[in-house]
């Protein structure tokens, strides 16, 4: 650790150990930057995104404050990390689904979708001109072919499907509580998976939290679109959780 | 208090080891020497309020403008280094014109707000270039939802809808007065009224300005309302010197009745508007 110099945290190069260090600093600054955590899965015919919504400023809009974005009617992603590097990440990824709608005629598969972005932030771990994107990404949709499909993109251009995962500050706590549970999720309902989704993300936090205070969107069957929950829906989801607890 | 950044801070392309951008953070703090800018959100409408210091008596007033139109229905007030802002500026006009052949319709204000943070985080990804000593605020109305709207573009990138905003020098204490006001009721018709806007800005300027200490300042302000007919322009001199006269009155009287606390009769002291 002593040998590697100062140069190899400047940009992409690789340190005499063999570590990519701008690319370690920038997971870093995507799990820690902003401080909430992202949680995703998917059940047998839909998949969840929920994540905690904090408005920064009492002066802010909260309508404006999001980590949760379409990208196409059928996919929906949340992604934590730096706001504006999520943001020019999104913007890439609805421009990619676009133009793929363009040139084959159909909507872009998720895998699809998840290997491109992927693909592209990889560029920017070996180039020496652009930084790695602090961003983590977790794309969802159904797939018509393969189902419900929940696909994590991180900084460095690694995308994997998952049955569920989390991101963010309390990754670990998140997944091992899903990891508790993989095997049921997989014959899960719509209801059950928000559910669950929910009850992981409170038991992270190790609290209980308003409708107004978390973000929850989901695509259901093969013809759902992706939507994100009003804050009646959302309550309803905990109210019914606190009932079936009590 | 500041870490010395030690080599992590030399270009905006690289991360520090705890994940940050010194480089952006440094282009924030240029943003906070400069004099302060006010964004209000009201009931029915917008204002944009910047403080301009003179730094020269030969300087012509209302010369070297803090607040641009970029549309018929859009302005930007910039602080922080002009030259920077003059590019946010230049890049949010061609962007308005842009949409504006392509898709015959004026830019909606959440379009036009993305594309300028887009464009401005851009400049915090590449080595070569430096992020933008500017913040933005944007006030814009959407011809078609008929919704006004305010949103700040800060050098990160980062861009949020606001009631109210500040940035600049005096922008914790402005933010402090800022949250005093009726801008974000549940109903929204009890929300503040432009015109009450355009005075409560003023007197928060000027609340904030210290006479000995800063420079002299000229006070810029912009509104876009119904009283404009929904166009961005700037408030009329004669409004902006009402709104002065009454600011400083308001000042006054408020200093009055605090060193009168120790007097029994402090209830008398009514705030009259």
């Amino acid at each position: 650790m002593s040998r590697d110099s100062n140069y190899d945290h400047h940009i992409s190069i690789f340190s005499p150990q063999g570590r990519l260090y701008q690319m370690e600093y920038a997971f870093k600054a995507a799990s820690s930057a902003s401080g909430l955590t992202g949680i995703s899965l998917r059940g047998k015919d839909s998949c969840v995104v929920v994540t905690q919504k904090k408005v920064p400023d009492r002066l802010m809009d909260p309508q404006s404050v999001s980590h949760i974005f379409t990208i196409t009617p059928q996919i929906g992603c949340l992604a934590t990390g730096m706001i504006a590097d999520c943001k020019a990440q999104i913007q890439r990824m609805r421009y990619e689904a676009a133009d793929f709608q363009f040139k084959y005629g159909y909507g872009i598969p998720v895998h699809v979708l998840a290997k491109r972005i992927a693909d592209i932030a990889q560029v920017n771990t070996q180039s020496a001109s652009m930084r790695p994107l602090a961003t983590v990404c977790m794309l969802v949709g159904v797939d018509d072919e393969r189902g419900p499909q929940v696909f994590k993109v991180d900084c460095a251009g690694h995308y994997l499907p998952f049955f569920g995962t989390a991101s963010g500050a309390k990754e670990q706590e998140a997944m091992n509580y899903l990891e508790k549970k993989v095997e049921e999720m997989k014959d899960y309902d719509a209801d059950q998976t928000v559910r669950t989704a929910i009850m992981c993300l409170g038991s992270v936090l190790g609290s209980d939290f308003r409708g107004s205070e978390v973000e929850v969107a989901m695509v259901e069957g093969k013809t759902g679109r992706f939507t994100v929950l009003t804050e009646e829906e959302i309550d309803a989801h905990l109210s019914f959780i606190a009932d079936s607890d009590a | 208090m500041a870490s010395s950044g030690s080599g992590y801070d030399l270009s905006a392309s690289t991360f520090s080891p705890d994940g940050r951008i010194f480089q952006v953070e440094y282009a924030s703090k240029a943003v906070n020497n400069a004099g302060t800018a006010l964004g209000l959100k009201c009931r029915n409408g917008v204002v944009l309020c910047v403080e301009k210091p003179l730094l020269n008596k030969m300087l012509l007033p209302n010369s070297n403008r803090r607040i641009h139109t970029v549309d018929t229905h859009s302005g930007i007030a910039i602080t922080g280094f002009v030259s920077d802002g003059r590019q946010i500026v230049n890049r949010a006009r061609e962007e308005c014109s842009n949409y504006e052949e392509t898709y015959g319709t004026k830019v909606p204000p959440t379009v036009l707000g993305d594309r300028l943070a887009a464009y401005v985080h851009y400049f915090t990804l590449h080595g070569s270039l430096r992020p933008f000593g500017a913040t933005a605020l944007l006030a814009s109305y959407d011809t078609e939802t008929k919704e006004h709207c305010l949103q700040m573009i800060e050098p990160s990138g980062v861009s949020y809808k606001y009631f109210g905003c500040a940035a600049g020098k005096g922008r914790q204490p402005a933010k402090t007065e800022l949250e005093k006001l009726d801008i974000n009721k549940p109903d929204r018709g009890e929300n503040i009224d432009v015109r009450e806007g355009v005075k409560q800005l003023a007197r928060i300027i000027h609340l904030l300005h210290e006479e000995g200490k800063d420079k002299p300042f000229e006070l810029e302000m912009s509104w876009l309302c119904e009283e404009s007919g929904w166009e961005h322009k700037g408030v009329p001199r004669d409004l902006i010197k009402e709104a002065v006269e009454w600011a400083k009155k308001d000042i006054a009287e408020a200093e009055e009745s605090e060193s009168e606390e120790d007097d029994d009769d402090d209830d008398d002291e009514e705030m009259n508007e």
